[in-house]
């Protein structure tokens, strides 16, 4: 089995590794997807260590899926929709999670930014949090999953609702937040 | 408002039906308003993003362990306590050995309790003195001090029952200047 050392901090998940050494397919993906996956749920509001349950278990059942001669068409969004679910079925207090804001720590900045502009990237950054908070959940979760790469059909199956709601949907949450952000 | 608003954010996302496409990128050409805005949710999907990375980097990023910072004060500690007081590790450590024979015991020697001894001294001490001072140490040990202290349960000691459990004594042995027991004191 390869040792991996993820370039992002995040660890990549070994048990899944070794079951699915003789699937190059599913590794390939996990390699793919992990990253959007866990910033998806991590947005939503899991923690890392939950997050990164998740995206296992997610990827777990994709090589069961798979393995059983189950064909899928779209992986990618089969797979966030198994994370979603999964996240919601994992949170005891999804309600108060789920609302919380998408800030918290915004000190994460690029190491290279002068002074002024990290205070401005972190009034960008406030602003938009500001914003973010006053989006409905079912807005939050189209752009989240947006800015996951899904397109309009793969979020519409990921929280089973019609591609022009979420065209609708995506529309409206944009528009608040460039109202808000003022760009 | 332009009627081609509703359509530009679909656009963006390459949503737009194809046979739409066409006409909408005639019409920003000519349409600052548009651009304008187009511009605008361009920078509100680049932010959007950045603020998730942002939030992915904070909450995933390992925290310094806790005994991270203890062991490094720690050895800073270590440094400073080693180049305040070099002289401190030429000491030796304190050799406490008093050699008394049967016949220097001048008296009665309780054997209680366990063997106290005196602390090492606290002063500089240079290794050329270490000697001397341990011989003036075996002149001042007193017979008085506890040398031996043994364990005797009571059940050996009386029949089963004449004690009662939890009852613990203590025996005290006077020694006679031959090295005999001189008298045995038991005390609760």
């Amino acid at each position: 089995m390869e040792t991996h050392v993820s370039d992002d901090s995040v660890p990549l998940a070994l048990p899944l590794l070794r079951l699915a050494a003789g699937s190059l397919e599913v590794t390939t993906l996990y390699r793919e997807l992990r990253k959007p996956l866990l910033r998806y749920l991590v947005c939503l509001g899991l923690t890392s260590d939950e997050a990164q349950d998740v995206v296992q278990d997610a990827f777990l059942s994709l090589q069961r899926h798979l393995a059983s001669d189950r064909t899928q068409e779209n992986i990618r969004g089969w797979l966030f929709r198994v994370a979603h679910n999964q996240a919601r079925n994992r949170q005891k207090s999804y309600q108060r999670r789920f609302s919380e804001p998408l800030d918290g720590e915004m000190d994460f900045l690029a190491d290279d930014a002068t002074p002024e502009q990290r205070v401005l990237e972190k009034e960008k950054f406030r602003r938009l949090a500001a914003a973010v908070r006053l989006l409905t959940e079912s807005e939050r979760e189209c752009l989240l999953l947006r800015a996951g790469g899904l397109r309009y059909r793969e979020i519409g199956e990921v929280l089973g609702i019609a591609t022009s709601t979420v065209g609708d949907t995506v529309e409206r949450a944009i528009k608040k937040l460039a109202e808000k952000c003022n760009v | 408002m332009c009627e081609f608003q509703p359509k530009l954010i679909a656009f963006l996302d390459l949503e737009l039906p194809s046979e739409e496409v066409a006409g909408v990128e005639r019409h920003i050409e000519g349409c600052e308003e548009c651009r304008n805005r187009l511009a605008g949710y361009e920078l509100v999907n680049e932010t959007f993003d950045a603020y998730c990375d942002a939030v992915m980097a904070a909450k995933t990023r390992r925290p310094i362990p806790h005994w991270v910072p203890v062991l490094a004060s720690a050895a800073v500690a270590a440094v400073v306590m080693f180049l305040a007081f070099p002289e401190k590790r030429m000491e030796p450590p304190p050799v406490l050995t008093p050699t008394i024979t049967a016949g220097s015991v001048p008296g009665p020697m309780p054997v209680l309790a366990p063997p106290a001894p005196e602390p090492a001294p606290r002063k500089k001490m240079h290794r050329r003195h270490a000697v001397p001072a341990v011989q003036e140490r075996a002149v001042k040990w007193r017979p008085t001090e506890t040398a031996v202290q043994i364990a005797i349960p009571a059940e050996a000691m009386f029949p089963p029952g004449a004690v009662p459990k939890g009852l613990n004594f203590v025996a005290e042995l006077s020694i006679a200047p031959d090295g005999s027991v001189k008298q045995v004191r038991l005390r609760q």
